[in-house]
C-alpha cells in the first residue's frame, strides 16, 4: 500500500503544477510539489533511501518534461540531501520549522535549477532569477500548513509508515 | 577515538565530475534535441488522459464561475469591451479594416484568419491537455503527437495568431514551447499604417510582473529611425524556416527608447491569449507536405 500511495502520490506532484495550480498561479509563479514531496520524503526516511529516492523522482521528471535530462536529477538529489541534514538538527513536530525550512530548501533547490539553467544556455535576468526563486519557495511554504500534518500522521502512524522486514 | 578523515579533495572533483556530466548531459538534450525517450513518452501517454480531464474541468469551473470569484474584474472587462464597441463602431474602424484588407487580415475582428502561405500545408487541430508543470518555462502540451504525423519544430497557431512551434513529441503528445519564452525567437515584420515593413526579431520575455500582461510578454529591437509606432500590427516574415510568412503575432502596444538613444524598444501585445487556451492547430510543416 506505501508504495501505491507514493507512487500516486508522485504522479499527482507531476500532473496537479501543470493542470490544477495553473489555475491558481500566481503571475505564472506555481509550486514545485514535486520538490516538496521530495523535502518530505527525506525529513522522514534515511539517507540513502532520501539521496535515492531525489535521484530517481528527479530522472523520471527531466523525462517527462522531455529535455535537460539530469536537471532535476541533480536538483531533487540536492534537496533530498540537504532536507535530510536540516531534518536531523531540527525538531520535525514543529510545523513552523518545517514552513520554515522547506522555504529555505526550496529556495535552494530553485537556485540550482537556475544555476544548471544558465550553464545550458539559458539566459535569466537576476532579478528574473530572485523572483522566481522566493515565488516558488513561498508557494511551498504556503502549502505545508495544508499538507505537512497529514503526511507526517501518516509517515508516522499511517499508510507511509516504513516497516522493517520482521514486521511485515 | 580518532573521528572520521574527510577527503576534502576527493569530493571536491566527485562533485565537479558530476556537475561537468550534469551540464553536457543537459546540453545534449536541451532543445530541439531528438533523444530517444520512452520512459518519458510512456508517462506522457499515460497521463495525458488525466491532465486533458483535470484541466478541461478546471477551464469549465473558471469559465462559468469567474463573475463570481473575480466581479471587480468581469466589470471592468465589461466596461472595456463597451468603450472598445463604442471605439470599434466609429470612423477609425473603416480605416482600420482598409489597412487589414491591404494585409490580407480582414477577418480578424471574427476570430480567425487566412494566410495564403498557410493554405499549402496540412493542418491539424490539437487540444491543450497540459501546461508545464515547472515555472521556468512556458510551454503547452497538445493531444497530438507523431501518430497524427506531428514533428519537432512544427508551427502552431490559435484561432488569432502565432501560439509557438512543437519541441518535443512523443506518439499521442507533443510539446509546444509558447512565443512568450525566452528560448522561442521569431523573425518578423512590423506593417504599419503605410504598409511599410521593418524586419526584426520578436522575443519573448516572460518576465514577472511584466508591463503587459501577467504571463510575459513579446519585445523588438529596432534602430532609433525605425518607423515603427503604437498600434502597428506584427506578422511572421517567414524568414528562418520554421514559421510561414504572414501569420499575426501581436500588435505593438508601446515603444521605449534605448537609454543610449541608438535602439528603441516595442513592446507587444500578443493576439492569442495564452492564459486560456484550449485549442490550436498544428501547420505540419515539416513531416507534412
Amino acid at each position: 500500500m506505501r508504495y501505491v500511495l507514493l507512487t500516486v502520490m508522485f504522479l499527482l506532484s507531476l500532473i496537479l503544477p501543470g493542470t490544477v495550480f495553473h489555475f491558481w498561479a500566481w503571475s505564472g509563479i506555481k509550486p514545485d510539489l514535486l520538490m516538496l514531496l521530495t523535502i518530505y520524503m527525506a525529513m522522514h526516511r534515511r539517507l540513502r533511501a532520501s539521496v535515492l529516492w531525489g535521484l530517481g523522482a528527479g530522472l523520471l521528471e527531466d523525462l517527462y518534461l522531455g529535455r535537460y535530462i539530469g536537471m532535476y536529477t541533480l536538483t531533487l538529489a540536492v534537496v533530498a540531501y540537504l532536507s535530510y541534514w536540516l531534518a536531523e538538527r531540527w525538531y520535525r513536530d514543529n510545523f513552523l520549522l518545517t514552513t520554515f525550512m522547506v522555504f529555505i530548501v526550496t529556495v535552494a533547490g530553485q537556485v540550482v535549477v537556475a544555476f544548471l539553467s544558465l550553464g545550458a544556455g539559458l539566459h535569466w535576468s537576476l532579478g528574473d532569477i530572485g523572483q522566481l526563486v522566493i515565488g516558488v519557495a513561498l508557494y511551498n511554504a504556503i502549502l505545508v500548513p495544508v499538507t505537512y500534518p497529514l503526511i507526517h500522521r501518516s509517515f508516522l502512524h499511517g499508510w507511509l509508515r516504513y516497516r522493517p522486514r520482521y514486521e511485515r | 577515538m580518532v573521528g572520521k578523515r574527510v577527503n576534502v579533495t576527493g569530493i571536491a572533483v566527485l562533485v565537479f565530475f558530476l556537475l561537468l556530466g550534469v551540464l553536457i548531459s543537459i546540453r545534449l538534450t536541451g532543445l530541439g534535441s531528438n533523444f530517444p525517450n520512452p520512459i518519458g513518452g510512456t508517462l506522457q501517454r499515460v497521463l495525458s488522459p488525466i491532465e486533458k480531464l483535470i484541466l478541461q474541468m478546471g477551464n469549465g469551473i473558471r469559465d462559468n464561475t469567474k463573475v463570481l470569484w473575480d466581479f471587480r474584474g468581469v466589470q471592468i472587462e465589461n466596461e472595456a469591451l463597451q468603450k472598445k464597441v463604442d471605439q470599434l463602431t466609429g470612423d477609425n474602424l473603416k480605416l482600420k479594416e482598409q489597412v487589414l484588407a491591404g494585409m490580407r487580415y480582414t477577418a480578424l475582428d471574427q476570430g480567425q484568419f487566412r494566410s495564403p502561405s498557410l493554405e499549402k500545408f496540412d493542418k491539424i487541430g490539437a487540444s491543450v491537455i497540459n501546461r508545464n508543470p515547472t515555472t521556468w518555462y512556458r510551454t503547452l502540451t497538445l493531444n497530438r503527437g507523431s501518430n497524427d504525423g506531428v514533428a519537432a519544430n512544427d508551427p502552431v497557431i490559435g484561432a488569432l495568431g502565432l501560439v509557438g512551434k512543437i519541441v518535443s513529441v512523443s506518439s499521442n503528445t507533443s510539446e509546444v514551447l509558447m512565443i512568450l519564452d525566452g528560448e522561442g525567437q521569431v523573425s518578423a515584420l512590423v506593417r504599419g499604417s503605410t504598409g511599410d515593413g521593418t524586419f526584426g526579431i520578436v522575443q519573448g520575455t516572460y518576465k514577472r510582473g511584466s508591463r503587459l500582461t501577467p504571463e510575459g510578454n513579446l519585445q523588438m529591437l529596432f534602430r532609433r529611425e525605425d518607423n515603427v509606432n503604437a498600434g502597428d500590427l506584427v506578422f511572421t516574415s517567414g524568414d528562418g524556416g520554421v514559421y510561414p510568412k504572414d501569420v499575426p503575432i501581436g500588435k505593438v502596444k508601446e515603444i521605449q527608447l534605448d537609454p543610449s538613444g541608438l535602439l528603441k524598444t516595442a513592446y507587444i501585445e500578443p493576439l492569442v491569449d495564452f492564459d486560456s487556451l484550449e485549442e490550436a492547430y498544428i501547420v505540419k510543416t515539416v513531416g507534412g507536405k
